[in-house]
């Protein structure tokens, strides 16, 4: 066999083994890393409506069995209609924590242009349609101790509580302040914002626009909120 | 012969700290930056580091009587390269928190110079256990810089180890504040440098 022959047959036979070997190992873990995957949204979920504390670090049965028995997830037609997700297009995905038959809160998944990359998450509003209950991140690449600390409890615990209305009633969202909103925003407008991070004024422009973007586009859903009760489709 | 002094045992002990890669050959300074701001994904990172370099070391002097030299660098990338995404794929599967921390450092591994240096140096010349305890002492010393930067780096930074704040609050009352500088690359860079310095002065002789 010529040299040439035998390196090209060698080459073949080591790429043909590596594959193999990857393709094994890739699909053997693909059910554990697809679980991963999801367990890991249901956790942001229900941390966003504050039934699970992120500094405990609950299993992942737990996580599963406490997003079966709390959260129920819809879309919104573009009529503001709350229909079974899937079963038309352009559907805005919406999930609600049901408590006693009742939805306590809605669930938005947040999608926001980060500094180096997109930032994803969910956030909870309350069911009086103003009230945030809570933010949670699940996808970033943000700097790690910078803009990174949006994943942070002690930064997404700032939401709870603020509105997405100023005093007037009017829709305002809710943003990043570049410093400590007690010193940098107006009073009236404080329950609009929530503290910045140092360092990362940018992932905080970034966020604020992106928060905005996604509550304005749920805004009808929100205003139904505001009217009365909403009763979920069966 | 004592152990100590036998070829295998040597293969391991010296990349440790007398020929440290990452001191003495200044490779993977990039990732030494980049996943030393907490103590848990360098601990995770060397250990993926330490396996890869020492299974490819293995693997590739078990075939190094039979690749033909033309292509033997092609070879080492494709078993570094199987390497590396098994391990990720591990991680994904096992530790999903801490690979999302890791995120693209881990495929980054393979681009490490320690790894492929070493299949190229060592393990193309040397017979497979020999070449293990060569990949697995590198591995050990390059996990050792990074151990030893993150300690400092979160410990100074974010006055916690492995995630439990062991900076008691009665610092923070009177006046004392984590050192944000600390969380940033240029930290990682200036302790390396410091590291060197060290080991230089205490190897000298």
């Amino acid at each position: 066999m010529s040299d040439q022959l035998k390196s090209i047959v060698f080459t073949a036979i080591v790429a043909l083994v590596c594959s193999l070997l990857l393709t094994g190992a890739s699909s053997g873990l693909k059910a554990r890393k697809l679980r991963n995957i999801a367990v890991d949204r249901q956790k942001n979920i229900l941390q966003s409506v504050g039934l699970i504390d992120p500094i405990q670090k609950p299993d992942p049965t737990q996580i599963e069995q406490l997003y079966q028995n709390n959260i129920q997830c819809y879309g919104v037609d573009g009529a503001n209609r709350i229909v079974a997700d899937g079963s038309e297009k352009n559907l805005l995905p919406v999930c609600f924590y049901v408590k006693e038959g009742e939805p306590a809160a809605y669930i938005l998944p947040v999608v926001s242009r980060g500094l180096w990359g997109k930032i994803r998450g969910y956030m909870a509003i309350k069911n009086d349609g103003k009230t945030i209950t809570g933010f949670s991140v699940y996808s970033h690449n943000e700097t790690p101790g910078l803009g990174g600390e949006i994943e942070k409890p002690w930064f997404q615990e700032n939401f709870v509580g603020k509105q997405i209305l100023d005093q007037l009633g009017a829709f305002a969202a809710v943003g990043i302040a570049k410093g400590k909103v007690a010193e940098v925003i107006q009073s009236d407008h404080q329950a609009n914002y929530v503290d910045g991070i140092s360092g990362a004024t940018l992932t905080g422009k970034f966020l604020t626009g992106g928060l905005k973007a996604v509550l304005y586009e749920y805004e009808g859903l929100s205003e139904q909120f505001r009217k009365g009760p909403v009763t979920l489709p069966n | 012969m004592k152990m100590t002094q036998s070829p295998t045992f040597k293969a391991f002990s010296e990349p440790l700290v007398k020929n440290n890669p990452v001191f003495i050959q200044s490779l993977g300074i990039c990732s030494a930056l980049a996943v030393t701001v907490q103590l848990k994904t360098a601990i995770v990172m060397a250990l993926a580091m330490t396996s890869v370099t020492a299974f490819s070391n293995l693997t590739i002097s078990a075939m190094r009587n039979v690749i033909p030299r033309n292509v033997r660098m092609i070879v080492e990338l494709s078993v570094i390269a199987s390497l590396v995404i098994l391990a990720d794929e591990i991680l994904r599967a096992y530790f999903y928190d801490i690979s999302k921390q890791l995120s693209v450092f881990v495929g980054l591994i393979i681009t490490n110079c320690i790894v492929m240096g070493r299949a190229e140096t060592y393990a193309l010349g040397n017979p497979p256990i020999r070449s293990f305890m060569d990949g697995l002492g590198n591995g050990a010393g390059y996990g050792l810089v990074l151990v030893t930067v993150a300690f400092i780096r979160e410990l100074f930074g974010a006055g916690k180890l492995l995630g439990f704040p062991v900076v008691p609050q009665f610092f923070y009352d009177h006046g004392y504040m984590n050192m944000g500088f600390m969380q940033l690359a240029p930290a990682a860079f200036i302790i390396i440098g410091l590291l060197v310095w060290l080991q230089k002065s205490i190897v000298k002789g």
